[in-house]
């Protein structure tokens, strides 16, 4: 039986579903059979699961993310990265016979340098490897770096990348959104940087109202309509 | 010779049951709450309740500082309760002192079954209780503020925590007693439950009270918690359903 409708803001702890229902993420069952939310946010229903879409939230690394980093510490054979996270991402100098494999050039960096990286492994705790030893990854020249609630990262890149293609477009900008809630940005000017800005903004908050694709689309429009 | 001396009420409760500030044995005194009122914070809450105010802060899960307080397995709790110099009659010294120590251990008690701890081993969550102005019961609306914070910061939980005081005056069962039924009352019961099993995580009781009083108490407070619950929900889907509203009138005009 079901308790919510589809789309509906629940409270942690609230009851979703009774009986044949599967619980999917942020979703939990009760010691009677119960399904509950784990979190503040909306009530998603596919088939027979039931999870639940966070609407705030800090970012929990997951093995394979794409996220940008900061290096802050360059310690040996290691360089740490802030990925706005409470777990710190390492990723190791390589040394020996691995160097003639890799770029070094990519290991060149610097305290502040923003990086994009990939999560390799994640133990849940201490442990979290990143690596930039990939076509794409590495040190983020030039640009702009925006940061919006990683809960919020679904919406703005939208199923099949519609909401990221409608960015791209609108303010005819390269942008990178890192999983962790950091958007690296390259505007041909000041105003679409600003004007995404604003969009960024928009998407935060409104982003629990159907119809957010086309509201950003129009808002975009006018804002860069002169 | 203290400045500002407290008097006793003549009477604290009549006959009829009216109580010192006009209420009934069973009712609250008015509250007010609000959520994400804080910028840099990852989750807030502001209580107004009768004369309480109240901010509740929570930061994190975040990296635990010094490392050595880390648990391997599970995210560490931390709060910190504390009352602003102003908040009371006399000036009160800054600082923690052995009540404020306490009832951070007690909020934190209280909070802490609620939270899916094994979802973030190995950092912390940061949980400050400010009181501005405090009006009897300052710990209950705590603990109310610090869980409407964490569900704002996102944070897994098995359900909300909801608290409420109860106390005796006389021979009446009182619902969250204000200042003088604090002072003069005769018993004074806070209470908080875990909203969705609707267990009890925090009891402490200052005073006598017979088998049947303690059981009308526990029964009252039970009712009043439930109370409380309602406008928890109300808070924190308030902010975004104003949004929603917004939206659709702006997409008519």
């Amino acid at each position: 039986m079901l308790l919510v409708k589809n789309r509906e803001v629940v409270v942690p702890g609230q009851a979703l579903a009774k009986g044949k229902f599967k619980p999917g993420k942020d979703v939990y069952i009760d010691n009677s059979g119960v399904l509950r939310a784990k979190k503040l946010g909306l009530a998603d229903i596919k088939d027979n699961t039931i999870s639940v879409v966070p609407l705030s939230g800090i970012y929990i690394p997951k093995e394979g993310d794409i996220v940008i980093g900061i290096v802050s510490k360059i310690s040996g054979s290691t360089i740490i990265v802030d990925i706005r996270s409470p777990y710190q991402g390492a990723i190791p100098i390589p040394r020996g016979r691995t160097v003639e494999r890799v770029d070094m050039s990519k290991y060149d960096l610097h305290l502040g340098d923003v990086i994009l990286a990939k999560v390799k492994t994640f133990d849940g705790s201490s442990s979290l490897l990143l690596t930039i030893d990939m076509e794409g990854l590495g040190k983020l020249e030039e640009g702009f770096i925006l940061e919006v609630e990683p809960a919020k990262v679904p919406r703005i890149i939208g199923k099949r990348q519609s909401m990221l293609s409608i960015l791209r477009e609108k303010t005819k900008s390269e942008i990178i959104v890192g999983n962790n809630g950091r958007i690296w940005v390259k505007s041909p000017s000041l105003k679409e940087l600003l004007a995404l800005k604003k969009a960024l903004r928009k998407i935060e908050t409104e982003s629990h109202v159907s119809g957010l694709s086309d509201r950003i689309s129009s808002f975009l429009s006018e804002e860069l309509s002169d | 010779m203290p400045l500002y001396v407290e008097k006793k009420p003549d009477v604290l409760i009549t006959e009829d049951g009216v109580r010192t500030d006009g209420r009934l044995p069973h009712e609250i005194r008015p509250i007010r709450m609000t959520v994400g009122i804080l910028d840099k914070a990852d989750g807030s809450a502001f209580i107004e309740w009768g004369g309480n105010r109240i901010l509740a802060a929570v930061f994190g899960p975040r990296e635990v500082h010094p490392k050595h307080l880390a648990l391997p397995d599970k995210a560490l709790i931390r709060t910190r309760y504390n009352m602003a110099p102003f908040s009371t009659p006399e000036r009160k010294r800054p600082g923690p002192d052995r009540r404020s120590v306490e009832l951070s251990k007690v909020i934190r008690e209280a909070i802490k079954p609620a939270i899916f701890v094994e979802n973030y081993p190995g950092s912390v969550i940061d949980i400050f209780v400010e009181v501005l102005r405090s009006d009897a019961g300052t710990r209950v609306a705590g603990v109310n503020a610090a869980s409407l914070a964490l569900a704002n910061a996102g944070i897994a939980m098995r359900g909300l925590v909801a608290a409420c005081a109860v106390g005796r005056v006389e021979n009446f069962i009182i619902c969250d007693p204000n200042h003088d039924e604090d002072m003069w009352g005769d018993a004074d019961m806070p209470m908080a439950m875990l909203m969705e099993s609707e267990k009890i995580t925090l009891l402490q009781t200052d005073g006598p009270m017979t088998d049947e009083q303690f059981k009308e108490a526990l029964e009252m407070g039970r009712r009043c918690i439930r109370f409380l619950y309602e406008m928890q929900k109300e808070a924190l889907k308030r902010p975004y359903l104003i949004v929603e509203r917004s939206v659709f009138e702006q997409g008519e005009v």
